[in-house]
């Protein structure tokens, strides 16, 4: 996947389980500015990816506190 | 502008398969994949999606490397036992040189990855490898009433048996066995003899 690494962002979540999963879902999937998105459950940090050339980080992390989780930006 | 450096890319890639192949696939984690590449995580999270995303590719690539060494030299259309040969010599010559790959493919496609990465990486490689049955059987250089899993495993049993062993250090009471020309030659022989009509 060629993505330029510009419009892809990374995030620590507190998300455990599946239904998580499926709340975050629902919002992430309805979002038009979000071209892409996954998230790793079997990672300790619950790692969020988002490919947005629209959004930054800051919207992100509040659209996931929106949803009652924890958000925080993982740097490079 | 962050960009994707490719030297990054490639350590991370041998650093996974170095992993996969020590922990095995539920002991491999991208965090410690991050920190034993010595980079951030959200970095590796730039190049890979998520675990299965990383597998699945690093999957696919030995896959890849695999199918072109399998058909360096060699063509479907040539004689069966020159095309035999040279596909021993391929094998040999990969699993000798890259032993890191070969183990590491051995567990991915042992696993539940194992069937998106075999579909996507050998889809060529399978079609060269059923012309050169199909044309072997045809100039009758091949036993026409093989099967295809019989005649895989006659035709490359032996080879990986060995390979196995010079692998594992295999000690049959002469010293540690080593697999030179002349064994894989005599394998080889009875091997031909065996699909030879």
């Amino acid at each position: 996947m060629e993505t330029n690494s510009n419009t892809i962002l990374i995030f620590a979540t507190n998300l455990k389980t599946e239904r998580d999963k499926t709340i975050i879902t629902t919002v992430l999937n309805n979002n038009p500015e979000i071209e892409q998105w996954s998230i790793d459950l079997e990672d300790i940090d619950s790692v969020l990816r988002i490919v947005s050339t629209t959004l930054n980080a800051k919207k992100i992390i509040q659209i996931i506190k929106e949803q009652d989780f924890k958000c925080s930006e993982l740097s490079e | 502008m962050r960009t994707r450096d490719s030297n990054k890319e490639d350590i991370v890639k041998q650093k996974a398969i170095q992993l996969l192949v020590e922990k095995g696939i539920e002991g491999f984690s991208m965090n410690r994949l991050a920190k034993e590449s010595k980079i951030s995580v959200a970095t590796l999270y730039i190049y890979y999606s998520d675990k299965d995303d990383l597998i699945t590719k690093i999957g696919i690539e030995i896959g890849k490397n695999f199918f072109d060494e399998m058909t360096k030299d060699f063509s479907p259309t040539m004689p069966f036992k020159d095309g035999l040969y040279k596909q021993w010599e391929n094998r040999i010559r990969f699993t000798q040189s890259k032993p890191l790959e070969v183990s590491c493919w051995e567990v991915l496609t042992h696993s539940s990855y194992g069937e998106s990465i075999l579909e996507e990486s050998l889809i060529d490689f399978k079609i060269i490898m059923g012309n050169f049955f199909k044309n072997a059987i045809e100039r009758k250089e091949l036993i026409p009433t093989i099967s295809k899993e019989v005649f895989w495993s006659m035709a490359y049993g032996p080879l990986y048996s060995l390979l196995r062993f010079e692998r594992d250090g295999k000690n049959f009471g002469g010293g540690v066995f080593k697999l030179n020309k002349k064994t894989t030659d005599e394998a080889f022989e009875l091997v031909i003899k065996a699909l030879t009509p």
